[in-house]
């Protein structure tokens, strides 16, 4: 398993628009993907996990991806969050 | 109207009660409800599949319906991720799976339980997103029940819709520019939808039981709310009477909206002030252009009747500071006001014998001071943003009043010892709708910083006449002489101790009760949007 922190710079936060299209690359990677927020465990591939942990601006979140193609998604993602989702 | 054809003989009905004035012609368009219970056929051992294959399909069929609408609108793009979403999946296929539940029952389950997340989130704009979670359930459980939707939307043509009951849900969607009139089998003159259409002045009837068997969908109905009467498929003299009745209210409406930008003075030069009575924030946006000095009665029971759990302080305050800054002149919040007709879908009420008698309004408050608390709070955080008056219902004794304001006195300490800003004037003032209270106005009159009479209560509560009873309906008379003269007191005694004295029931928007009411010296006029107009001119006369 491969990890990384990262600060989310959205303004709103993972709203909607943001959190789906961090779902739908997730979606796209063959490890299993997961945010976690201290002690909570949140699954990057649901939009309503993830718009349901309600991760506001300014958050460090802990990303972790797990599976063969791990380090290769971990920046993928990372590079897409870093990138402000779209926003 | 010459393609409005009818095969059937002309059928003449009475309503009893107006829910909203106003004459209309339209073909009928019938609102059937939809049942979205779960049907709970059971899976039979191996055919956990066939559910599964059965969930795929209607999820493709709606995520088709979404992408469709996504073009006009980018909200179902979002509802698109979310029907499509990985935990809805998981949810739906684990009951299935391992749970024995058919699709219709596991779609159900898994929807409420990932609405019920979103519904108890802090963060406002999340809390909403449970709605959407639970559209798009009801849009899966619609494509696996077969059930074909009437879309209210979609209505592009003038009608007038004749349904058993009409909700909050079904009323949002419908285009007021169409929707000619609205009949409803039931319903009283107090229900939502009657509160509705008098918002968007379309005349509407309610309690007009039978109906739906008496006509079909695009039956031409000639309905003259005022009167309560309703023909269908009317003969040709009958259609042109109405036809001419339609142009002179059309007239009479559009004579009636040059009074608007005038001031509601009497001849006698006294200024009164003209407010309305809301139940939700969007009530008061709709209203805005009709030069209100305020909202008399903000009724909070809807926050509390729409929601599927006690709302919170912050939900509460939310929703009061926004009233607040939409009508910087007067907001009077009433306190929750349930009990008698209205209960809440997530806490059960004992049965009563007599609920109108019973555990209802402050009394409820009173007893839960947990719940009253949190109400306060957020009226009292909200009132730092605009001129809010808090106003409790259903008082019978001095004692409560105290009780009631000292509970006002112990949140704004709490307040002030958090550093909250709110304003320390608020007003506290009291419904008028008890005999007792009538009896005791004087004495009310010293504790209480206003007087709101409230006509409805008052009437059925002085007569001993159930409001919601359709064989004693006619008995019913805000008019009676003991009605006029609890009111006259209520005023009288209001005045001596120099009190503002409002009037916020059905009586208050009814033209023909106010030279009475004026001569009374009645203060302030609180009625539904729709009559606004119509009481001013009668007041300036």
């Amino acid at each position: 398993m491969v990890s990384e922190k990262i600060v989310i710079k959205n303004e709103s936060g993972l709203h909607a628009r943001p959190a789906g299209i961090l779902a739908q690359a997730a979606m796209k990677c063959n490890s299993d993907v997961w945010i976690m927020l201290g002690e909570k465990k949140v699954q990057v591939k649901s939009i309503l996990n993830l718009m349901a942990a309600g991760i506001k601006c300014g958050t460090e979140i802990e990303l972790q991806c797990e599976g063969e193609s791990e380090a290769e998604d971990l920046q993928t993602l990372k590079d897409l969050i870093e990138s402000g989702l779209g926003e | 109207m010459a393609d409005m054809v009818d095969m059937v003989d002309m059928v003449e009905m009475k309503a009893v009660k107006t829910a909203s004035r106003g004459i209309a012609i339209a073909p009928a368009y019938i609102y059937r409800e939809i049942d979205l219970t779960p049907d709970n056929y059971p899976v039979a051992e191996g055919a956990a599949l066939q559910e599964e294959a059965q969930f795929q399909e209607v999820k493709q069929a709606v995520l088709a319906e979404l992408e469709q609408l996504s073009q006009d609108n980018p909200i179902f793009a979002a509802h698109m991720a979310i029907a499509d979403d990985y935990t809805l999946q998981e949810g739906v296929i684990g009951r299935i799976k391992s749970g024995k539940k058919n699709v219709q029952q596991a779609i159900f389950e898994t929807v409420e339980e990932v609405a019920e997340i979103f519904g108890q989130m802090e963060d406002e704009y999340m809390r909403e997103r449970k709605a959407d979670v639970l559209d798009i359930g009801k849009r899966l459980l619609i494509k696996c029940k077969k059930i074909s939707v009437q879309d209210l939307a979609a209505i592009s043509e003038p009608v007038i819709i004749v349904a058993r009951d009409l909700f909050p849900s079904d009323t949002v969607k419908m285009n007021p520019e169409f929707v000619k009139g609205i009949i409803t089998e039931e319903g009283g003159v107090t229900s939502h939808v009657s509160i509705m259409a008098k918002n968007y002045g379309i005349p509407a009837l309610t309690g007009v039981s039978g109906i739906l068997s008496k006509l079909e969908d695009g039956n031409t109905i000639c309905m003259d709310a005022g009167s309560g009467d309703i023909v269908i498929a009317p003969k040709q003299g009958v259609l042109e009477g109405y036809q001419k009745r339609l142009q002179a209210d059309l007239k009479e409406q559009e004579e009636i909206k040059k009074y608007r930008s005038m001031e509601a003075v009497t001849p006698a030069g006294k200024r009164i002030s003209l407010c309305i009575n809301v139940g939700n924030t969007e009530e008061i946006k709709l209203a805005l252009d009709k030069n209100i000095d305020g909202v008399g009665l903000f009724r909070t029971e809807f926050l509390y009747m729409e929601n599927t759990h006690f709302p919170t302080e912050e939900e509460q305050f939310a929703v009061y500071k926004e009233a607040a800054s939409l009508c910087p002149k007067e907001v009077t919040i009433r306190t929750l006001d349930i009990g008698g007709d209205k209960s809440l879908p997530y806490y059960e009420f004992e049965p009563e014998e007599n609920p109108f008698l019973g555990w209802r309004a402050i009394r409820i408050s009173l007893d839960m001071p947990d719940l009253f608390r949190t109400q306060l709070r957020a009226i009292l955080r909200a009132s730092a943003f605009g001129h809010i008056r808090i106003m409790f219902p259903m008082m019978i004794s001095v004692e409560e009043l105290q009780k009631a304001k000292e509970m006002v006195e112990k949140c704004k300490e709490e307040l002030r010892q958090e550093g909250i800003a709110f304003d320390d004037g608020v007003e506290t003032g009291m419904m008028m709708e008890t005999p007792a209270s009538v009896l005791l106005a004087e004495e009310f009159a010293k504790e209480a910083d206003f007087f709101s009479i409230g006509t409805n209560d008052l009437t059925q509560y002085i007569l001993a006449v159930d409001r919601g009873n359709k064989k004693i309906a006619s008995r019913y008379d805000s008019f009676h002489p003991a009605v006029i003269k609890a009111v006259a007191s209520i005023i009288e005694a209001g005045h001596k101790h120099n009190r503002k004295v409002g009037m916020c029931g059905e009586l208050a928007g009814d033209v023909h009760a106010v030279p009475k009411l004026l001569a009374l010296g009645l203060d302030e006029f609180s009625m539904s949007a729709g009559n606004v107009d119509y009481v001013r001119k009668a007041i300036i006369g």
